[in-house]
């Protein structure tokens, strides 16, 4: 089968530090492929080389069956959208994105005002970048890259600098744009919940490479690795092999009868959702976790009890 | 902050103060232009018009200004877009500057050193045989007077556009290249929008300087066509009383040209800039 994009093998090395380390996946055509990780993981540097920004030390990259790795970026039909909306200044929003469809394949009349009529910016054709707010910037950004009418886009972060309550509407009406017109896409961010919310798939990177690629609910479910497991959360790992779903977890005031119990003592206490969380210290594990207590208090010190039935080995095995 | 609200025009009292001398002069030079033997009158104007020396000199001064300007403004702009990051660092920047440490008479000294039919470069070119080493320096064409504003003036340049590379965002380059743009539309659309108002203010500059300065086309001009601040000093200096009115009456126009070619450059300026800050509104 030919993939949109198929990654192979992929290393980036500056100096002596490798930054992308055998990197390797697939995107198949319209699918969405969130990629989330820790600052630093090389994430963005995956991004520049998929774009052609910067060149693979090692590897290969493929569009369509084709090779591309040697391809400048100005030859890939890859788009990228930056973290910040980089608009030209000088151009109103309709010259923004007609300058993107400048270098489109093949050039429909109708294009821009189809696209400024879907990112909902029509009545602000004739504005100029510091007219408008940062959201509808990151609109015009993305019609713009949408113009050149790539086969892939990838969005770096585009969402990082926006208020919270914006970043939440942009990221609904960008799954849905994304989803009517079938656009492969790569969706770079730091935060667990965007990725689950924007990717089919989505990519866990971590110290160059993908930790685990699946569908969010198999992330969750079947961590491959104790990296994946805390960092999409949700889990109580308890060595480098095997963890416990936290939702398995019981947290008494009296020493469960079955299975392992920790000491923990209540730290913080937060709200979220309708529930009460209580941020916990277990002294014996040098560990911390949250976990939903009715009736927790600042101090209080309770059980931590996990079934043993219930403890799961990482890369989905029962123990 | 209220006294700051309320006499904020006090702030203009050091500026105002300080062009009290060259606007007395500009009032001064006007009157005595319209002036003859104690009687208002436009016969210098008349004069100037009829004069083939003073429209000559027009026609050399508007020649030499805007060929010395441009070619400092395209110099300067190649060695700024080619070497900005170099010029980041201190040293490189110093040496690239030192030519703007020295007045101008001096450079022009320098120039009819290096480059006069008696200079060090036509002495190396007789060394190594050549027999007509051609005439760079109080020369009809001024080549002389351009090459030392050149020489002079690009320093300058480079100083006015390094910083309009520093404060450009990388990110920008990336961007043309990633939505399909070459070389070229990085430069048309991520340089030219922020180089395009300080090259016409930094043309302003040059072009008001070398078509109205007096040292360098004194020392490296002819006498005819001479520079129109040459032939004014001479007209003012000069054996007839009845010159003055003629040197101001120049000069006059001179400034006025050079305020009106200012006044439509930054309208042009802050319209573009206006527009890249704040939009339309």
């Amino acid at each position: 089968m030919s993939y949109v994009l198929e990654a192979n093998d992929l290393t980036k090395q500056f100096h002596k530090e490798r930054i992308l380390n055998r990197v390797q996946f697939q995107l198949k055509k319209g699918e969405v492929l969130s990629i989330v990780g820790p600052s630093g993981s090389g994430k963005t540097t995956l991004l520049r080389t998929l774009a052609g920004l910067e060149k693979p030390t090692e590897g290969t990259l493929s569009m369509s069956g084709h090779d591309i790795t040697e391809k400048k970026a100005n030859e890939r039909s890859i788009g990228l959208v930056f973290q910040q909306p980089l608009l030209f200044p000088h151009m109103t929003v309709e010259e923004n994105i007609r300058y993107g469809a400048k270098f489109a394949r093949s050039s429909k009349k109708d294009s821009v005002t189809d696209l400024l009529s879907a990112i909902e910016l029509s009545d602000y054709r004739g504005y100029y970048p510091a007219e408008i707010s940062g959201g509808q910037q990151q609109r015009v950004a993305l019609a713009r890259a949408i113009a050149t009418e790539p086969d892939v886009i990838l969005f770096d972060e585009p969402f990082s600098s926006l208020d919270p309550k914006l970043r939440h509407d942009l990221r609904i009406w960008l799954r849905e744009f994304l989803a009517e017109r079938s656009i492969t896409s790569i969706f770079v961010t730091h935060d667990t919940e965007e990725a689950m919310l924007m990717g089919d798939r989505v990519g866990v990177f971590h110290e160059g490479t993908f930790q685990q690629i699946d569908r969010p609910e198999v992330l969750y479910k079947e961590p491959a690795n104790a990296f994946v497991a805390r960092f999409i959360g949700g889990h109580f790992v308890l060595s480098e092999h095997e963890y416990i779903p936290l939702s398995n977890c019981s947290v008494t005031t009296n020493a469960y009868e079955t299975g392992r119990r920790y000491m923990a003592t209540i730290q913080h206490i937060t709200f979220q959702h309708g529930q009460t969380i209580a941020h916990m210290s277990m002294e014996d594990l040098n560990k911390t976790t949250t976990l939903p207590v009715a009736g927790a208090e600042v101090g209080q010190t309770v059980w931590l009890s996990f079934p043993d039935e219930q403890i799961c080995a990482f890369g989905g095995r029962a123990v | 902050m209220k006294w700051s609200s309320n006499k904020s025009w006090l702030l203009f009292l050091p500026a105002v103060l300080f062009l009290i001398l060259p606007l007395y002069g500009l009032a001064a030079a006007i009157s005595q232009s319209f002036q003859q033997q104690g009687e208002w009158t436009l016969s210098a104007y008349q004069q100037l018009f009829q004069s083939d020396r003073f429209l000559s000199a027009v026609g050399f001064s508007l020649e030499v200004a805007f060929l010395s300007s441009l070619l400092s403004l395209l110099i300067g702009l190649l060695f700024t877009r080619s070497f900005y990051p170099y010029l980041a660092s201190h040293t490189p920047r110093l040496i690239v500057w030192m030519p703007m440490l020295f007045p101008h008479f001096v450079w022009g000294y320098m120039v009819i050193l290096l480059l006069s039919e008696t200079g060090v470069l036509a002495q190396v070119f007789t060394l190594l045989g050549g027999d007509d080493f051609p005439t760079l320096t109080q020369d009809s064409r001024g080549i002389g007077i351009i090459l030392t504003y050149v020489w002079k003036e690009v320093p300058f340049v480079i100083l006015m556009l390094l910083p309009v590379y520093a404060t450009i965002k990388p990110e920008y380059y990336d961007l043309v290249k990633t939505l399909g743009g070459g070389a070229w539309s990085q430069f048309k659309q991520v340089e030219w929008p922020h180089l395009l108002p300080v090259m016409i203010e930094t043309f302003l500059i040059v072009f008001a300087f070398t078509i109205s300065a007096y040292e360098v086309p004194a020392l490296l001009g002819t006498t005819f066509p001479e520079m129109l601040s040459v032939l004014s000093y001479n007209w003012f200096y000069g054996s007839s009383w009845d010159d003055r009115s003629l040197a101001f009456a120049a000069m006059v126009l001179l400034s006025l040209f050079i305020l009106i070619l200012t006044f439509i450059g930054y309208i042009y300026m802050n319209k573009k800039r206006f527009r890249m800050m704040k939009g339309k509104s």
